[in-house]
């Protein structure tokens, strides 16, 4: 990957994240922090793209950040975890992955469709699994805080 | 006391619309039940049973001096509308802190619901940047960029102004992909766009259920089956409707 292409990747991700602020109409203070989240976790998807060739580990690293990091946010401006996440989460989900399946079943390349298929599932059960271990983590967390 | 001029009957119906617009708004499961059980607790209900999934809250209160109400709210559709959310939050909170006559209640939801305004224009924003930016991720030129962002804006246009809001989630989702995917082909044919799959792939976005597949995964692992396998059927679901939408054009066309 180029640095050109990074950086492409990185802004538009990021813009991606504000788009999808606006959307779900996240109120305005808490848009900025959103923006932050979404750029930070894409940042790091690039990054990991570097190290990783597995859509799984590329997705799974981020989406472990993104839900960690909207725990953080959330407690910090007293506003819930997930319009957060998805926000964070939305440019790494596999919208073109899922459109070339689709593309490559209709036109009967059935190998090019098997391998597109795998990639779907592989960044959505990345996405899922990343999601739900830092959920569940907060979940102890939040069970052994002792109630008010 | 507030509390004692209102009846059961009333203050359930109350935390129940509350509940049911939560839903509507996008709200997780289990937030949902905290909240209805919250507030009658705060009208001093003795016991509160409540399940709720995503188109179905059931509830039944008892007090203390023996009266009980049961009622139902079934849910047809929900979006995703966090302020909405964050303003039904701040009511519950106010409820279980002041406990206010049950009538007033129902005039500040009645005021949240009232106040839908679907001709934002920053969701229009909000449309055209989701076009605009994601087909530049998935590697689009600026050319496949502007396009896709005039098409988002489209389809949001057709979507506020022609009024669908008796078809279902599934059959919308199919037409706006078909209707996308055909636009997204002239947008190559005419010149204005240099690669019709970036341009279909940034509008993609705007109606794959990230949101929903981030719901289902919390809900599931907070031991909300019921909604979280739903909420996960209908992902895969709008998935495949995408998929049919944008088979029409391509077979058509390419």
């Amino acid at each position: 990957m180029t640095i050109a292409k990074m950086i492409t990747l990185i802004l538009t991700g990021t813009l991606g994240t504000l788009a999808f602020a606006l959307l779900f109409r996240m109120r305005k203070r808490l848009i900025l922090w959103a923006v932050l989240c979404g750029f930070l976790t894409t940042a790091l998807y690039v990054l990991c793209a570097q190290f990783w060739d597995h859509a799984f580990f590329q997705n799974l690293i981020p989406a472990l950040f993104a839900t960690a990091f909207s725990e953080v946010l959330a407690r910090m401006t007293k506003a819930p975890t997930t319009p957060y996440i998805a926000c964070a989460i939305i440019p790494l989900v596999p919208g073109g992955a899922l459109y070339y399946t689709m593309y490559h079943f209709i036109l009967g390349e059935m190998s090019l469709f098997h391998e597109k298929l795998i990639e779907t599932l592989r960044v959505s059960s990345g996405l899922a699994v990343g999601i739900l271990c830092v959920s569940a983590v907060m979940q102890i967390v939040r069970l052994k805080k002792p109630k008010k | 006391m507030a509390e004692n001029k209102a009846n059961t009957h009333q203050i359930l119906s109350v935390a129940m619309d509350i509940g049911k617009s939560m839903i509507r708004c996008g709200a997780e499961i289990n937030r949902v039940e905290e909240t209805v059980t919250r507030i009658c607790s705060a009208y001093g209900a003795e016991s509160i049973e409540v399940f709720s999934i995503v188109s179905m809250i059931v509830a039944t209160v008892s007090r203390a001096d023996g009266s009980t109400d049961t009622q139902t709210r079934r849910i047809y559709s929900y979006s995703t509308d966090f302020e909405k959310l964050d303003k039904l939050n701040a009511l519950s909170r106010r409820i279980c802190r002041e406990t206010p006559a049950v009538a007033e209640v129902q005039r500040a939801l009645d005021e949240i619901e009232r106040d839908t305004r679907h001709l934002l224009w920053y969701v229009g924003v909000g449309h055209a940047l989701v076009g605009f930016s994601f087909a530049l991720f998935f590697g689009g030129t600026w050319k496949d960029a502007a396009s896709s962002a005039v098409i988002a804006l489209v389809l949001w246009l057709l979507t506020s102004f022609v009024k669908v809001q008796g078809l279902s989630k599934l059959f919308f989702t199919a037409l706006s992909s078909a209707a996308l995917g055909f636009l997204a082909l002239f947008a190559e044919k005419l010149g204005f766009a240099d690669n019709a799959s970036m341009v279909m792939i940034g509008d993609i976005m705007l109606l794959i259920p990230g949101l929903l597949l981030i719901n289902s995964v919390r809900e599931m692992l907070c031991g909300d089956l019921m909604s979280g396998l739903l909420r996960l059927l209908e992902c895969i679901i709008l998935a495949l409707a995408i998929a049919c939408g944008f088979a029409v054009p391509i077979l058509l066309f390419k």
